[in-house]
């Protein structure tokens, strides 16, 4: 019951506020929406989290701790989102950029796209989870399309053609898996799909098949999660959307195309005796570094931001590749850090974009003069997603440091740190720049005003809680969401 | 009848690369989502698996009909008639087209798959459809065109799903349809915005945004 209010929840928001966009209590009505979801979506944490697993229909659904860790990541960062979209939007509207009409096309896809990313989230089938997948491309490519400038729709056609063939070679992937598995389980040809049932006998697939879908399936999620060099459609659509949408795409999408690729991960690990996670390391790796010289030299903020959210999910990556309780616990953490992290520091470059009536970086200085409270924020936000201590994303990349020394990766260790502090160092130069500094001599009117606040607030509450401890209940959401990953969810369920 | 149907859908996928007129591409796919269905009910035929059937249908309805005619609509409206551009030359399409052909028939005879009684001999198709579908993406400068290869691709892996295990489940199947069906939706409102927007569908113009 609570898995349908879930998935019905979201759609009914986009479509009321869709309809009545004309009327202003439409940006309250979607903010109640969201804030509905994210209230199922912790119904069935507790539900989850207390040991049990959610089915329903015949297998169709099927939530465990890890599809629940990720629904409250899209949870939040969805009501976040639509928090800051009213502020954002009605700024807009006042602009003349777009008019009320077009805002509810954008209320109807935000709502519709947050669908798409649960639906992921609560199925077992893999075919499904590829449909779901898809279907985020094709809601997000409109939201990304949605100011319709000449560089915005550049942006969604690129993003849509390549999110599509990344994604066909996925499907190739997860035909070579459903063959393995019908192999294995040859009696019931619906189950080769399920991901519960291929992670029992995933000692017995095939492991030629298993290797060549997982590789299919790494490349065409991976395009979806931004990893390089897949990752050409990220900075392009990140900096063409919409601040908020360009939050929940950094946010929580990349984590859910992620989400797929571990998913698979979890069975080809086993079925190929640890050796799946090499190709993690490599690929985070590769990622983290492709980014460096792009953060290290860049006029455009949300540009940069966008690359670095390809770093962060290199670092995710190879801490799942890296593995082990340790390494599993930091790449969620860091999943979740990030999450908050990231979109905290669109909301705050959003603001600052509208303000200033421009993106680049050049023309931006003395943010905390010119605005106060957006300005530290987006100091503190800037600084946290580059890994400064005290904040969580410290935390979590310590984690993932001292995991990679463990599992004795001397080397991805080293190279780990060494790279995010050439990052860091890119990162501070140009904030610092931003931050501080002479204001230009025009600048807008816009004020920061409360839905914002509350929207910047949230995550920024939650990342310096974390930043000084992690609190207990979220440790154990994590631990559990990891050991999905490992088979110890496998016992816990049943 | 098997070697026809194969037959005719390497022979229209080849044409994809000839055509002038982006109307011939809409055609052309429609021939080829025939094809496929026509594949689909000859299995049926055989194996008296009803999902198949279900499958015959949809594609012709969706892949045949409804696709065809967005696209078609698409194409009238923004005036892409004539004008598919390539990055390659004619001869130089067709020769790459047919290296693919070669690679994709070899490919399929090393890959030593299990692979379903009756539809193993549509593998090879299925991996050459895969890869012109790909290249026609790469190949044409054109927003259409691009999203015509896109369906190819998607045909390619049906018909892989057909040759190796008559197909996926029923509800995947289902889901499957339904996203390429908002796929191209997506695609012909992209393009009529792109047209809007640029005066022409040419991605040449769409290079801006880069570092």
């Amino acid at each position: 019951m609570l898995a349908i209010g879930l998935l019905i929840s979201p759609l009914l928001t986009g479509v009321l506020a869709g309809l009545c966009s004309k009327y202003k209590f439409a940006d309250l009505l979607q903010v109640i929406g969201s804030f509905v979801t994210l209230c199922l979506t912790g119904l069935i944490a507790l539900h989850v989290f207390s040991g049990n697993v959610i089915h329903a229909f015949d297998g169709l659904i099927y939530i465990d701790a890890l599809g629940s860790f990720n629904m409250m990541l899209i949870a939040i960062v969805g009501l976040t989102a639509a928090i800051y979209s009213v502020s954002y939007m009605r700024y807009e509207v006042q602009e003349k950029v777009i008019t009320r009409r077009q805002l509810g096309r954008y209320y109807f896809f935000l709502h519709f796209f947050i669908l798409t990313m649960l639906i992921v989230s609560a199925v077992d089938n893999l075919g499904l989870l590829w449909v779901g997948i898809e279907l985020t491309t094709l809601v997000s490519a409109m939201l990304v399309a949605f100011y319709g400038t000449q560089h915005s729709l550049e942006a969604a056609w690129k993003y849509l053609i390549m999110g599509v063939v990344g994604i066909a070679f996925a499907l190739l992937g997860i035909v070579f898996f459903y063959l393995s598995g019908l192999n294995a389980i040859a009696e019931q040809p619906a189950a080769a799909l399920q991901w519960t049932q291929l992670f029992q006998v995933a000692g017995n697939l095939n492991p030629r098949w298993v290797e060549i879908g997982f590789i299919f399936i790494l490349i065409g999620f991976g395009t979806k999660a931004g990893l390089a060099p897949m990752h050409f459609w990220l900075p392009d659509a990140h900096s063409q959307a919409p601040a908020p949408v360009s939050a929940v795409l950094s946010g929580v999408l990349l984590n859910t195309a992620l989400y797929g690729i571990f998913r698979v991960y979890a069975i080809a690990n086993v079925t190929l005796q640890g050796h799946a996670g090499d190709y993690l390391i490599a690929f985070g790796l590769f990622s983290i570094s492709v980014t460096v010289p792009f953060i290290m030299v860049q006029h455009d903020l949300k540009r940069m931001l966008a690359f670095s959210s390809v770093e962060h999910m290199g670092i995710i990556t190879l801490a799942v590749g890296i593995g082990g309780p340790l390494g599993l616990y930091g790449a969620f953490l860091h999943m979740f850090n990030h999450s908050m992290t990231k979109s905290l520091l669109f909301f705050s470059a959003g603001n600052i974009a509208q303000k200033y009536h421009s993106k680049y970086i050049d023309r931006i200085s003395g943010v905390v003069k010119a605005m106060p409270f957006t300005g530290i924020v987006f100091l503190l936000a800037a600084f946290a997603v580059a890994g400064a201590p005290p904040f969580s994303i410290f935390m979590s990349e310590f984690t993932i440091m001292l995991a990679g020394a463990d599992a004795g990766k001397l080397w991805v260790a080293c190279t780990f740190a060494a790279l995010i502090v050439l990052i860091f160092a890119g990162m501070s130069y140009y904030v610092i720049r931003m931050g501080f500094g002479e204001l230009p001599a025009r600048i807008g009117k816009k004020p920061t005003d409360w839905w914002m606040r509350i929207a910047m607030c949230i995550p920024l509450s939650l990342i310096l809680l974390c930043g000084l401890y992690v609190p207990e209940f979220l440790e154990k959401v994590i631990h559990t969401a990891a050991s999905v990953l490992q088979g110890g969810g496998e016992g816990f369920g049943q | 009848m098997d070697s026809l149907v194969i037959a005719i859908l390497l022979l229209s996928t080849l044409l994809l690369f000839r055509t002038r007129k982006a109307i011939d591409a809409v055609v052309i796919i429609a021939v080829q989502s025939a094809g496929l269905a026509i594949i689909a009910l000859l299995m049926w035929q055989k194996t008296g698996m009803v999902h198949l059937l279900i499958a015959a249908i949809l594609t012709i309805v969706v892949k045949t009909i409804v696709i065809p005619y967005i696209l078609f609509y698409t194409v009238k409206k923004t005036e892409a008639k004539r004008n598919v551009e390539r990055t390659m030359g004619q001869f130089g399409s067709l020769f790459i087209a047919l290296m693919l052909v070669v690679t994709g028939q070899y490919i399929a005879s090393h890959l030593s798959l299990p692979g379903a009684e009756h539809g193993m001999r549509y593998l090879s198709t299925a991996i050459i459809l895969v890869f012109l579908g790909t290249f026609t993406i790469i190949n044409n400068k054109q927003v259409l065109m691009q999203g015509i290869g896109v369906i190819v691709i998607e045909n390619g892996l049906f018909l892989l799903t057909q040759a190796i295990s008559y197909g996926m489940p029923l509800a995947v199947e289902l889901g499957v349809f339904f996203d390429l069906f908002v796929a191209v939706v997506i695609i012909a409102s992209l393009s009529f915005r792109i047209h809007s927007a640029f005066h022409s569908l040419n991605t040449e113009k769409m290079q801006d945004l880069r570092g």
